[in-house]
């Protein structure tokens, strides 16, 4: 066991899965020599050698493209879009492209490609450094969509990812890089050495895609977040003192249904968190199987506290990310709902 | 005060329409035999005007000439007719079955033959084409079987694609050919990746990207030089201009540009233009690039010039947009007349060969035909199970399709 | 002599007409397989349309100039052999399912709103209720969570008063009404008023169930004859093999030897082992027997298919249909093995009754029916013996099969049955 920020944690994933299989690499802007402007692949490329992690030109669909091509071929490949923000050059690809390959051709080929890439806000990062555009890769059937909260999911998810037969969108809450941000951007940050999570096995394991985690167990309301916002909203529970469960999604897509019906039965009550833009954001998603699953034990309709649908902005960056305020206040109402 | 003109916008036109006399005074043939065959190891900035010429084997007068001749034995090149005219013949059985209702849609590779039947001699196993949706002659020249073809075209039950793919969209690891995608230039840029994998495993094996005229334009074709050029990928970049893009010629991709060849020139990547009439010239070509990518030399980029004569695909009518009679006036001639010409002169072969083999390849693809048709068309028969919509689209069907599969009573 | 049906194809990427610009042919025309038969123009390309078929044309359903649609006739040709072109194909065919009829248990809606209704309206000219009035009328506001529990509980919501926001219900309210002992409450235990209706939404396979039966049901005039088979010898044979039966070989029921004998019998009345198809007025007489048999599921009723029965031995025919009610039990049949019967045999095997009146699997003309074996005393003459007998309910389709021929069709396979050798014995 060793003490690890997600970065430490996302970068020993792509360190173990590179040592036990030559087939995995690594590249994406700055990643190389450099080891990427947030550091995950720092020492990579000294330890592995030029040709298993490099740096690429800054083309996201040639990024991709190639990424596509080297799976065909048999590679691992495991690559990094430097922001999020920067994905859409690369849409077309992930979408048409690597999602459907295995389909259109009956498994003669298909696409075991990671794609990782820094999202969310609370950076002062503006517009193009803070989206989350999960939601975009949740309605892309053949994808598989994750975004880990913490540094032992980070690495067992990335393995796990890493060693998936399809696509996988890997997205980590650049905000949690260093620690269990709750959304108090005003306190100083609380570093993952001081959390029980940043405890992190050096060698290999994984977590499987799809399974979620309850983090707070509770019988009030179910609160169905991920990301940073899982932090958000155990800070959100605590300040209220609102018996809430929080359900930590971890995979997005496969998602588990399951242990949110169960949740919501016992609860009656749901809330979703995101900080992604509302409108078709992925608590449409999680509402609309809430009603079609557990109409008849909510006590209160199902609400969403997300991003507003607006760009992200600069200088009101707390006015715009849904904080433990917001959600505290989104406990009360549905309870009194 | 200075008088400042007005701006006014330059839209390309074709040299004529419809109703016009055919001219193709723009392209400039060089003679057959005149342009220099470089070492595979020649600098690139030593054979630019490679790019801009066309290089040539076969003669008017149906004679192999030049340094770029006498790559192929006879029995080569009586292979690689057979090929042409199989792929010809398979065009149109196709395309009359889809007239006849038998499947949705079909792409005839009339006139662009030569391209990729003598393409695939220049490969060898375990390479990689990814190819767009007008080089079936790739799988025609391995051997492929025709039934397979057809079945996915009639998306039958013995469909290989289980019936998800439009018609002519084939896939065949075995024979080198990846999953055609329908959407233009992606597949450019994921040659290059795979060439990039191959060297990086230290193998012996190489790519070919495939893009038409059109689509160079799009974005993926700019991604896949870049990337082929700064890791001097194993790939043959290859650009089949056949002058039309639907009904867009191709000056309208091509702008200011002399040729699409001259694109490579800009990325350091030795780019060549050949007669994508003269199966000669092709095989030559590509057997060189292929030698290049296989000795690490890094990337070429081929443009092969030809003509299609047939329209787009059976959605499409070409007399709306050019000259009805603008094939005939084609000045490369057709593949398939010229190296039969070849194979005549060497004497090797003659008019009464030539039709009883056209009798035989017709016989062949209607037999096939028939086999395929006994698993059903798109609209008879049998057909892939509405489970196989749900297959697939994942190594392991998650919950949430299984779901759905179900409702969908399957 | 058949008929084939040209349509004008889709030429185009979902083009939904093109007009007719040229005619290659003239009714009475002899065509071959390939040859133009005509050109048609669409928004995008002009194109000629070849024949699939040699044949004859008998007529043409455009004049030069004319749209048709894509899929209508175009022309109609005769052609040597059985028509095709109508020929549907197994996934919209007899039998088969399609994607949108889905094979999952009906939907059940319970009603959220009480049963009671209100007073009906006195009509337009009737007073308009006060507002106050009117809002009591108007749904109730309360979660899902207390509609359920108070429908559970019979409880019509507009009886309770809410003390939420806007009047509306909590739990608390229901329990206070509950406590009041009001009216449900008051019933005795045990003999609760029940007034609560269930909707179930007719979806999936039940939806397709009712279609296909009320399609055999109007088209079809039924005729069923019903006779008595003493399965006595039968049974003891059937015992004794069971009995003697070899590892791996499954347990024989009835069924497997009824369809060696329909088999058998169907070879000499092959005009029974036929389809119709009552729009083309045509019968195709199947040389294969495939024999379907009505299933039970737990999504309803499937009918899987043995084929080729005229192929199988007594075992094999009996692990084929253990093999198909397991497929079809658990849903992972395939679409093949749940169509293309040319007749059917219909059980309901311990429920079975004294008599049926089974409905024809359409399009095909004849459906077997066993009812349930039971033991009863017969005059052999001189006494009551106890015999084993067992009816068989056999409807066919009387536009096709003549009462005589259902008689004779049905004493055939009972005398087989009755005499179980004869299944067994060649020629």
């Amino acid at each position: 066991m060793a003490r690890m920020t997600m970065i430490e944690a996302v970068r020993s994933a792509m360190d173990v899965s590179m040592g036990r299989d030559d087939g995995v690499v690594v590249f994406g802007e700055d990643v190389g020599y450099f080891g990427g402007v947030f550091r995950a692949t720092q020492g990579l490329q000294a330890k592995y050698g030029k040709t298993r992690c490099f740096d690429a030109p800054i083309n996201e669909s040639g990024i991709l493209g190639v990424a596509i091509g080297m799976a065909a071929y048999g590679l691992k490949p495991c690559v990094e879009i430097q922001f999020a923000d920067y994905m859409y050059p690369a849409y077309d690809q992930i979408t048409q492209e690597a999602a459907r390959i295995r389909y259109r051709s009956n498994g003669d080929f298909t696409c075991p490609i990671v794609v990782r890439m820094p999202t969310g806000g609370g950076i002062f990062g503006g517009q193009t450094h803070s989206q989350s555009p999960e939601a975009l890769f949740t309605h892309v059937c053949g994808l598989k969509v994750v975004v880990p909260s913490n540094p032992y999911d980070a690495k067992g998810l990335l393995i796990a990812a890493i060693e998936d037969p399809d696509p996988v969108m890997f997205l980590e809450p650049k905000r949690l890089y260093n620690g269990p941000f709750d959304g108090h951007h005003e306190r100083p940050v609380t570093p993952w050495s001081k959390h029980p999570l940043g405890e992190v096995p050096e060698g290999h394991y994984t977590i499987p895609i799809g399974k979620a985690e309850i983090r707070r167990p509770g019988g009030a309301v179910t609160v169905v977040a991920y990301g940073t916002m899982v932090h958000v909203a155990l800070a959100a529970a605590e300040e209220t003192g609102i018996d809430a469960e929080v359900i930590d999604l971890r995979s997005l897509l496969p998602l588990d249904l399951d242990t949110i019906v169960e949740s919501v039965r016992k609860t009656g009550r749901c809330v979703v968190v995101h900080e992604a833009t509302l409108t078709s954001g992925f608590g449409g998603e999680i509402a609309a199987l809430v009603q079609e699953h557990c109409f008849y034990s909510l006590e209160a309709p199902v609400a969403r506290v997300t991003g507003w649908d607006t760009p992200y902005p600069h200088a009101q960056e707390w006015d715009y990310f849904p904080g433990p305020a917001r959600v505290g206040r989104a406990l009360q109402d549905v309870m009194e709902g | 005060m200075n008088e400042v003109p007005h701006l006014s916008l330059h839209v390309p036109e074709p040299a004529v329409r419809p109703g016009g006399q055919p001219d193709f005074s723009n392209v400039k043939i060089a003679k057959a035999g005149a342009v220099p065959r470089p070492a595979v190891d020649v600098a690139p900035e030593e054979i630019r005007d490679l790019a801009y010429s066309i290089i040539r084997v076969l003669n008017r007068e149906g004679e192999a000439v030049g340094p770029w001749a006498g790559l192929l034995s006879d029995e080569e090149l009586l292979a690689g007719l057979r090929d042409m005219m199989k792929l010809r013949a398979f065009d149109a059985r196709m395309l009359m079955a889809q007239r006849q209702g038998k499947t949705s849609f079909y792409m005839q590779h009339l006139g662009e033959e030569a391209v990729s039947c003598a393409f695939r001699k220049a490969l060898s196993k375990g390479d990689m084409n990814f190819p767009t949706y007008r080089q079936a002659g790739l799988l025609i020249a391995d051997g492929y079987p025709m039934v397979e073809m057809m079945n996915q075209i009639y998306s039958n039950e013995a469909d290989p694609l289980r019936g998800r793919q439009l018609p002519i969209m084939y896939s065949s690891k075995a024979h080198g050919f990846f999953t055609i995608s329908g959407n233009l230039a992606t597949q450019y840029v994921q040659a290059v990746g795979w060439a990039m994998a191959s060297a990086i495993r230290n193998d012996t094996k190489i790519a070919a990207a495939w893009i038409g005229d059109g689509s160079t334009a799009e974005s993926d074709f700019h991604s896949a030089l870049v990337f082929a050029s700064t890791y001097k990928a194993p790939v043959i970049l290859n650009i089949v201009n056949n002058q039309w893009a639907i009904s867009t010629f191709q000056g309208i991709a091509r702008g200011g540009s002399g040729t699409f060849a001259a694109r490579g020139l800009g990325f350091g990547i030795p780019a060549l233009r050949v007669d994508g009439n003269d199966y000669l010239a092709v095989h030559a070509v590509a057997k060189w690039a292929a030698e290049r990518a296989r000795r690490n030399l890094g990337p070429t980029l081929v443009e092969y010039v030809t003509y299609r004569v047939g329209a787009h695909s059976t959605s499409d009518d070409p007399s709306a947009y050019r000259p009805k009679t603008e094939s005939e006036a084609w000045p490369l001639g057709d593949p398939v007349l010229r190296l039969k010409k070849h194979l005549i002169l060497r004497g090797v072969w003659s008019e009464e060969r030539h039709a009883q083999a056209e009798a035989e390849i017709l016989d062949e693809v209607i037999a096939a035909q028939k086999e395929a048709e006994r698993h059903g068309t798109l609209h008879a028969g049998g057909k892939p199970s509405v489970r196989d919509i749900f297959e697939g689209v994942y190594a392991e069907m998650p919950a949430h399709i299984r779901r759905q599969r179900q409702k969908a009573g399957f | 002599m058949g008929e084939f049906v040209i349509r004008m194809p889709d030429v185009g990427e979902g083009v939904a007409e093109a007009e007719l610009v040229e005619w290659h042919v003239k009714p009475g025309d002899p065509v071959r397989e390939d040859m133009v038969l005509a050109a048609v123009m669409t928004d995008k390309a002009t194109v000629e349309i070849p024949s699939p078929v040699d044949g004859v044309v008998l007529w043409l359903g455009a004049e030069i100039g004319d749209t048709v649609a894509v899929k209508a006739p175009l022309l109609r040709i005769e052609i040597a052999g059985e028509g095709e072109a109508e020929t549907p194909s197994p996934q919209r065919g007899e039998g088969a399912r399609r994607a949108d009829e889905g094979a999952l248990p009906p939907a059940v809606t319970p009603l959220s709103s009480p049963p009671s209704e209100p007073p009906p309206s006195s009509g337009p000219a009737g007073p308009l209720l006060p507002a106050g009035e009117k809002g009591k009328e108007a749904r109730p506001l309360a979660s899902p969570a207390v509609r359920l529990r108070a429908q559970e509980a019979g409880v019509d919501l507009r009886q309770v008063a809410g003390s939420g926001p806007a009047g509306r219900i909590s739990h608390d309210d229901l329990d206070r009404f509950l406590a009041r002992g009001e009216e449900p409450a008051a019933m005795p235990a045990g003999l609760a008023r029940r007034t609560g209706t269930e909707e179930i939404k007719v979806t999936g396979l039940r939806r397709r169930i009712a279609e296909k039966m009320r399609l055999a049901a109007s088209r079809i005039p039924h005729i069923t004859y019903v006779e008595e088979v003493d399965v006595t010898d039968l049974e003891e044979l059937r015992a004794t093999m069971n009995a003697a039966r070899k590892p791996g070989q499954p347990k024989l029921t009835i069924l497997p030897f009824l369809i060696r004998a329909l088999v058998r019998t169907l070879a000499e009345q092959p005009g029974i082992n036929a389809t119709f198809d009552d729009e083309a007025g045509v019968v195709t007489r199947h040389a294969a027997v495939h024999v379907g048999i009505a299933t039970q599921t737990p999504s309803g009723l499937t009918v899987p298919v043995v084929r080729h029965a005229e192929a199988r031995t007594l075992w094999d025919a009996a692990a084929e249909l253990a093999r198909l009610a397991e497929a079809a039990r658990n849903g992972t049949a395939a679409r093949e093995e749940l169509s293309g019967s040319t007749i059917t045999i219909t059980s309901l095997g311990a429920l079975g009754g004294i008599v049926t009146t089974p409905i024809i699997n359409h399009p095909e003309v004849a459906i077997v029916g066993v009812n349930k074996i039971a033991t009863r005393p017969v005059w052999d003459g001189a006494q009551f013996i106890p015999r084993k007998i067992m009816n068989l309910s056999s409807s066919f389709d009387h536009r096709i099969v003549d009462g005589w021929d259902a008689a004779v069709f049905v004493q055939r396979v009972r005398a087989l049955l009755e005499t179980p050798a004869l299944i067994f014995i060649e020629g």
